[in-house]
């Protein structure tokens, strides 16, 4: 199955330029369409569509979030194993694998080494054996969204 | 036809060079049930489609890249994949099975195998897209080394495996490489660069579905921590690599040390990799999905690169008397460019050196000589001057020049770096391992003989034929479903290993373990139905099961271990091989490495007929009827 695009696409390209599959492809302000044999199901489209216009691959219709809070991965360090999994497994090559070992030991570990590119999939924490990988709001902005709903 | 199994991707590619026809190969479910996977299908397919007598090199060769169902899945260390022919180096079956991340891509891709029939006019490579199969020009990539040539070939996200220049020309024992692990042995590079195939890349978006998912996290998630927590594999192996043990097998008498005629080495301390580790060692690495991490990253010239392995530092080092490990890294990384299989290719300097010495051919290759070793093995990966004759192997020199009495090989395959003589088992199955001296398909006895921690006799004889079958069976059966060897290991539980700190339990032990090889031939005895549960300390089979969907349990995957092992000896008896192949050179099972001492030689005389007699094959080695059928071969040898 794969993410569909409805007629309430406005063609502002947005999701075409975030999809790390290249499978969305339309005329500017005509609406897009998404290949579905390219589709990797990551969902990025769907989170980054101000119209509402993309819907999942069960035909749910996806809500937009503020980029700012996408979840992103944490590696639990004390779990991972350093199997490289999730780093095979991320469609965009945000994550790599340290240049030095962790602190104690000898083995490297898997971090986030470029968060603007994470498009937010969760692709790394679900192939994780150990469960190691976990997906959260990057804590910056978990601080901004306590405060403001205090406020 | 897709399986009826989960765990495989349910579709083989079969791609003919010489026609360019691309279409698909229909494996049956019986053979998945049989074989499981990686190595025993493709024998099987090899079998069926390959006729007995064909020269390895030419187009009727045929090459199969085979994954295994557990290959991608998360279980551990399973980026494992199989590459098989009719091996170049010795006319047996062929096949070599390596990490590098290209089997998993390829599964992903929606493809358990490919089988690479023909030749192509000029070099190609394949290049698969999920369902798109292309083959493309590679005539500006021919003649890269194995660096270039991943970084030149296909897209850069994509699994990949590529030969380099020895694979070009044809190096009996030229390698395959995928990202920084290599298919060693059997020589699949040179059929590789038989057929003008500088390489294939894989990429795929598929999803490999599993029978029972959840039960298989829950399974793997248990495996990887007594892989984690258990001495072997979750210390020992991550923290000083493949050579670890280098310094105990010298103390054991099984390092080879000048080409193969002592089996103790003096400055074996320099070598170990207790020595890499605090002195050069960067980080570790691993193949992916792997948690035991023992491949090092070391520095040279200012790059991290991969670090030796032990067989390198033994049989470029203590065999050939050089007890510099920065030199070895260099040679090492010059291998792995080149594209040359690091075993065969030190045990050949060996010979070369004891050749050299004894007049016998003169080549300037000299025991403790470093200055022009970098200098040969480009001329062994190019065929240049006496590069030629040495890319041919040890059988091939030892025949032209001499001295097969002392020419490390079976069948035509360098020895691996453990000297049979220290350890006999293990020279047992350097005789009767199908792809020639392998230590891994002999059984890799010598964990059982030296460098594990609770150790048979290494001298006595009668307790081998029965272990050295039970491993091979093992090994083959972890190998076919997608595991790394090295998951074995914990086959011996964490309390043996704190066993050795006390002389008298471990002597102990020793007798205890050396005495009870009638209980291992009963095991072996026993049929697979009284075995109908999975080991907690291999839990292979019960991963496989939850993967899919299949009914196996421990008997029926050592019987299929057991089975496939058998397939293979038939590939082999088709080709005209039997009793008489199954040799060591006269060095091993007629001269004592330790003058005085009877014990240190190979009784291979005695060890044989047991060990045929036990796996029910004939005097001439040859599978019986009655075994054939016990193990459900039977429809190959009525075809």
């Amino acid at each position: 199955m794969s993410y569909t695009i409805t007629e309430k696409c406005n063609g502002c390209g947005a999701c075409a330029r975030n999809c790390p599959a290249v499978a969305i492809s339309g005329e500017k302000k005509k609406p897009h369409t998404i290949d579905a044999s390219l589709c990797i199901e990551c969902g990025a489209c769907g989170r980054i569509c101000p119209q509402a216009a993309v819907l999942d691959a069960e035909g749910a219709s996806c809500m937009m979030i503020k980029r700012s809070e996408w979840l992103k991965p944490d590696i639990v360090l004390e779990s991972c194993v350093a199997c490289g999994i999730c780093i095979d497994a991320c469609p965009v090559g945000c994550l790599v694998l340290s240049e030095l070992p962790r602190k104690k030991g000898v083995d490297a570990f898997p971090y986030l080494k470029d968060a603007k590119a994470c498009i937010g999939c969760g692709f790394c924490s679900r192939e994780c054996p150990v469960e190691a990988v976990v997906m959260q709001i990057p804590i910056k902005t978990q601080k901004v969204a306590a405060s403001g709903e205090s406020a | 036809m897709a399986s009826k199994y989960k765990g495989y991707a349910g579709r083989m590619l079969d791609v003919d060079l010489t026609t360019g026809k691309i279409g698909e190969y229909e494996l049956s479910d019986r053979d998945r049930e049989r074989f499981i996977g990686g190595r025993y299908i493709s024998t099987k397919i090899l079998w069926d489609l390959m006729k007995p007598g064909i020269d390895p090199l030419s187009p009727d060769n045929i090459l199969i890249i085979m994954t295994s169902p557990l290959t991608g899945t998360g279980a551990p260390s399973t980026s494992r994949y199989d590459i098989s022919a009719k091996s170049p180096q010795t006319g047996t079956i062929g096949h070599s099975n390596s990490g590098g991340n290209f089997g998993i891509h390829l599964k992903k891709a929606g493809w358990d195998g490919v089988i690479v029939r023909g030749k192509a006019q000029s070099p190609v490579y394949l290049d698969i897209n999920d369902d798109a199969v292309l083959i493309k020009d590679a005539k500006a990539i021919w003649g890269k080394d194995i660096e270039e040539t991943k970084e030149l070939m296909g897209d850069k996200k994509a699994g990949k495996m590529v030969i380099g220049p020895a694979g070009e020309n044809l190096v009996r024992y030229a390698i395959v490489v995928s990202q920084d692990r290599a298919h060693g042995r059997s020589g699949m590079g040179a059929v590789m660069g038989s057929k003008n195939l500088k390489g294939i890349v894989a990429k795929g978006s598929k999803k490999i579905e599993l029978y029972d998912a959840d039960s298989f996290k829950e399974t793997i998630k248990k495996w990887i921590k007594m892989l984690q927590g258990h001495p072997a594999t979750g210390e020992f192996a991550p923290k000083y690599g493949t050579s670890g043990f280098l310094k105990s097998l010298s103390d054991h008498h099984a390092l080879p040390t000048k080409n193969f005629s002592s089996g103790h080495y003096e400055d074996a301390q320099m070598l170990t990799g207790q020595t890499l580790t605090e002195t050069r060692l960067v980080k570790n690495d691993g193949c992916q999905s792997c948690p035991i991490r023992c491949a090092r990253i070391v520095e040279l010239d200012g790059r991290q690169i991969k670090g030796p392995e032990y067989e390198i530092l033994c049989l470029l080092g203590s065999n050939m008397l050089i007890n510099d490990m920065d030199a070895i890294i260099r040679w090492n990384h010059e291998l792995d460019t080149l594209g040359l299989d690091a075993i065969s290719t030190g045990t050949v300097m060996g010979f070369a050196a004891e050749l050299n010495e004894k007049g016998m051919w003169k080549t300037g290759i000299e025991f403790g000589k470093k200055d022009n070793i970098s200098a040969v093995i480009r001329d062994i990966a190019l065929r240049r001057g006496i590069g030629a004759d040495l890319a041919e192997g040890v059988k091939y020199l030892s025949k032209k020049y001499g001295g097969e009495d002392f020419a490390p090989h079976s069948k035509g395959m360098e020895m691996a770096g453990y000297e049979p003589r220290g350890a006999v088992g293990h020279g047992l199955g350097y005789a009767t391992a199908n792809r020639g001296a392998c230590h891994l398909d002999g059984g890799y006895m010598i964990y059982f003989e030296a460098t594990g921690p609770a150790i048979l006799d290494p001298y006595d004889y009668r307790s081998k034929p029965s272990y050295t079958i039970l491993d091979q069976n093992l090994l083959s059966a972890i190998s076919a479903g997608g595991n790394c060897l090295f998951t074995s290991w914990t086959i011996l539980p964490t309390i043996v290993f704190k066993v050795p700190n006390s002389k008298i339990v471990s002597w102990l032990v020793t007798q205890i373990l050396t005495v009870t090889w009638p209980a291992i031939e009963l095991i072996l005895k026993m049929p697979s139905s009284m075995m109908r549960y999975h080991l907690p300390m291999l839990p292979h089979s019960k991963a496989i099961k939850q993967a899919t969907g299949m009914d196996i349990d421990f008997g029926r995957f050592s019987r299929m271990g057991e089975r496939g092992f058998t397939l293979e000896r038939l590939f082999n008896a088709r080709e005209g091989f039997s009793a008489k192949d199954d040799t060591l050179p006269k060095r091993f099972t007629d001269e004592e490495q330790i003058p005085g001492n009877a014990k240190t030689k190979v009784p291979l005389g005695k060890m044989l007929p047991a060990y045929y007699k036990l796996r029910g094959w004939d005097a001439n080695g040859i599978p019986t009827p009655a075994t054939i059928k016990k193990l459900d071969l039977e429809d190959l040898i009525r075809s």
